[in-house]
């Protein structure tokens, strides 16, 4: 009898603890080359990384010095040459085709430089889309969706097409896309690139708040000065290369 | 699945007029299968009756040495009536006369027939009124090559049963207008017991045509059931069959081109679109599904067109007829004048099948590339 409490609370320190890990991604010595013509390019060389819930991190870096890359690593879009990626426990090297789109479609929101809404749905519909892949019911994903839609101030508009949208609607429609079904972690490759000041603070706010409400981990790439100074983490690289890693806007170092 | 169908449902219904005019041009060419083969499924039921009606009857005990395709065995090839089948049957005598309207002479097959017969079509009724000494009835094929209209009298030639020649005058009794051309081309009917005092023939036949269908083997007849005389006309149907297919396989193909170029630019079109659906969480195949979903979809979109316009189209067809063009009459083939199609279950639920199924084929061939896409380069938009 005690024995078996003591294996059933054994039990449940493990799963307990497991939960409440903190690190979600986890970037070890990892290369990535392209091909190139007759040759190959070091596109990542040797980053090592580890993220924990909840930041709100960017990578900085020059055209070229691989942050979409390392991005579509982590999003499962591309896999490592070197080195081990582990996202919420899962070698990404190792993810069939299934179980990659299982973890995009579960676990990761995607946000890209251009909005990639799909253009012949009505704001209401992209936003459902990412809940069509998932056996929600018809109430259910009109639920989340206008939850989403209130999250980015645009449940006034559920009806309107991606081509009457200004740029800033349209991001705002992409970051509710992504967000509608509370992944652990979200993508967003130069969210801002396409917006004028205003409304790159006005998105950039927006998604600072649902990380800090959803507890979503926040990986961005930019060279946005008015993103910079949102991030509490900026990990910069140069041709492939990390330079540095560092915690900023935040009294105390999370690590 | 069911996704798959939902999405592409949407695709379609959004990008508009680009789907209409796919499913347009698709919905045109199953409308032109379906009508060309209720047409000739049509012709093929007409011809059949009329072949029976006009000519065949229940089946055809023919003298032996009679061949009606062959004119040189009119002369000899004719015998007593069997006893047995006397009563069974309508007896013919044929003959190859002369006539001479206006002054031409046309050689042409005088047929007599039992004049009280009610098993053809054959207006013998109106040889029985006629007081001529010699009635007759003929198509209105013959009687416009003779230019010869009821009432008309024309000289006739013959030869008696020892070739001694004799001539007299035919009066015409009757014109009859029947799709058989092979009762009416080149063709006199007279009554029987007519031809068989002209010529001295008493009592014999060349053919003669069953009441009812009964198999019989009497030595010097060749017997021919109702079967083995339509076997002509079936091959012919069978012939016809054939181009229509090749013309029908030329018009698909031709919608399916158009649907193929549609996806391979659709797909080359839409890659954001492809790496979206990938970074949303679609694997590569559940987008393949989609893409060959759309393009079935068209086909089913064009079904719907198609039934829009053709059901009218087609429901109208079977009550109006079509028109064959007189050309086409004049080449002895049975062939009504009008045709009126018929559209079973089994050709239009295959024409369906055949449009959905080779729709998908025709979408899922360029959607396949899908699956080797790299992700990467798709949200970029700059694979292909
Ligand atoms: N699929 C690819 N094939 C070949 N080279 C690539 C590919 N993707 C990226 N690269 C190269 O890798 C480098 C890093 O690209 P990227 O990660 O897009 O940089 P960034 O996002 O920082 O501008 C660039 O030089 C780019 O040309
Ligand atoms: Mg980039």
């Amino acid at each position: 009898m005690t024995w078996a409490v003591m294996a059933f609370g054994l039990c449940w320190y493990t799963i307990i603890n497991q939960m409440d890990t903190k690190e979600i991604i986890r970037i070890e010595q990892l290369t990535k080359r392209f091909r190139d013509g007759e040759g190959e390019f070091t596109a990542l060389h040797k980053i090592g990384l580890s993220f924990g819930r909840g930041e709100f991190a960017g990578l900085l870096g020059p055209s070229g010095s691989g942050k979409t890359t390392l991005l579509n690593i982590v999003g499962s879009l591309d896999k490592p040459t070197e080195g081990r990626v582990t996202v919420l426990g899962k070698d990404i090297a190792r993810l069939t085709h299934k179980e990659s789109a299982m973890l995009r479609n579960r676990h990761i929101g995607f946000i890209f430089q251009v909005y990639n809404l799909l253009p012949v749905y009505t704001v209401f519909e992209n936003v459902e889309f990412a809940l069509l892949l998932q056996n929600f019911s018809a109430g259910e994903r009109r639920k989340k969706v206008m939850e989403a839609l209130e999250w980015v101030g645009l449940a006034h508009m559920p009806n309107k097409r991606p081509d009457k949208l200004s740029g800033g609607e349209g991001q705002r429609v992409a970051i509710a896309r992504a967000m509608v079904k509370r992944p652990e972690i979200l993508i967003a490759d130069e969210p801002t690139a396409n917006l004028d000041a205003r409304n790159a603070h006005a998105i950039v706010r927006m998604m600072k708040q649902l990380n800090k409400e959803l507890e979503t981990t926040f990986l961005f790439s930019t060279h946005d000065e008015k993103v910079m100074g949102y991030l509490e983490r900026i990990i910069r690289l140069e041709d492939g290369k990390m330079v540095s890693d560092e915690w900023v806007n935040v009294k105390t170092k999370k690590t | 699945m069911k996704l798959a169908f939902q999405l592409a449902y949407r695709n379609l219904i959004g990008a508009g007029l680009r789907t209409w005019l796919n499913a347009g041009i698709l919905s045109f060419s199953f409308i032109v299968i379906l009508f060309f083969d209720g047409l000739i499924d049509g012709w093929n039921k007409q011809g059949i009756r009329d072949s029976i009606d006009w000519e065949y009857g229940q089946g055809q005990l023919l003298h032996a040495d009679y061949d009606p395709y062959d004119p040189f065995t009119i002369d000899d090839g004719h015998g007593k009536i069997p006893e047995s089948e006397r009563a069974a049957s309508v007896p013919v005598l044929v003959r190859q006369v002369s006539v001479y309207p206006e002054g031409r002479m046309l050689s042409v097959k005088l047929s007599g027939i039992e004049a009280e017969q009610k098993l053809l079509k054959l207006p013998t009724g109106q040889l029985q009124k006629s007081e001529a000494e010699i009635p007759a009835v003929i198509g209105k094929r013959m009687a416009k090559v003779a230019q010869l209209k009821v009432g008309d009298r024309v000289l006739m030639r013959w030869r008696d049963k020892n070739g001694v020649f004799d001539a007299q005058e035919v009066t015409i009794a009757g014109v009859f207008s029947s799709n058989v051309p092979t009762v009416d081309q080149g063709q006199f009917w007279i009554p029987i017991r007519k031809l068989w005092q002209m010529t001295g023939l008493h009592e014999e036949v060349s053919y003669l045509i069953q009441k009812e269908p009964k198999a019989v083997s009497i030595s010097g007849w060749n017997y021919k059931s109702q079967n083995e005389l339509l076997k002509p006309f079936r091959e012919l149907i069978k012939v016809e069959r054939i181009g229509n297919s090749i013309l029908f396989t030329l018009l698909l193909g031709i919608a399916l081109l158009t649907l193929f170029d549609t996806q391979v630019l659709s797909i080359f079109r839409r890659q954001k679109e492809i790496g979206t659906y990938i970074a949303l969480g679609m694997t590569r195949w559940q987008v393949v599904g989609l893409f060959t979903a759309e393009g079935a979809m068209y086909s089913l979109f064009a079904i719907l067109l198609g039934s829009l316009y053709g059901i009218p189209f087609l429901f109208y067809m079977t009550k109006a007829g079509f028109g064959i063009p007189e050309a086409n009459l004049q080449m002895g083939i049975t062939i009504a004048e009008r045709i009126y199609p018929v559209y079973g279950f089994s050709l239009i639920f295959g024409t369906v099948l055949l449009v959905v199924i080779s729709a998908t084929v025709v979408s899922f061939l360029p959607a396949r590339k899908i699956a080797r896409l790299d992700p990467v380069l798709a949200i970029k938009g700059k694979v292909l």
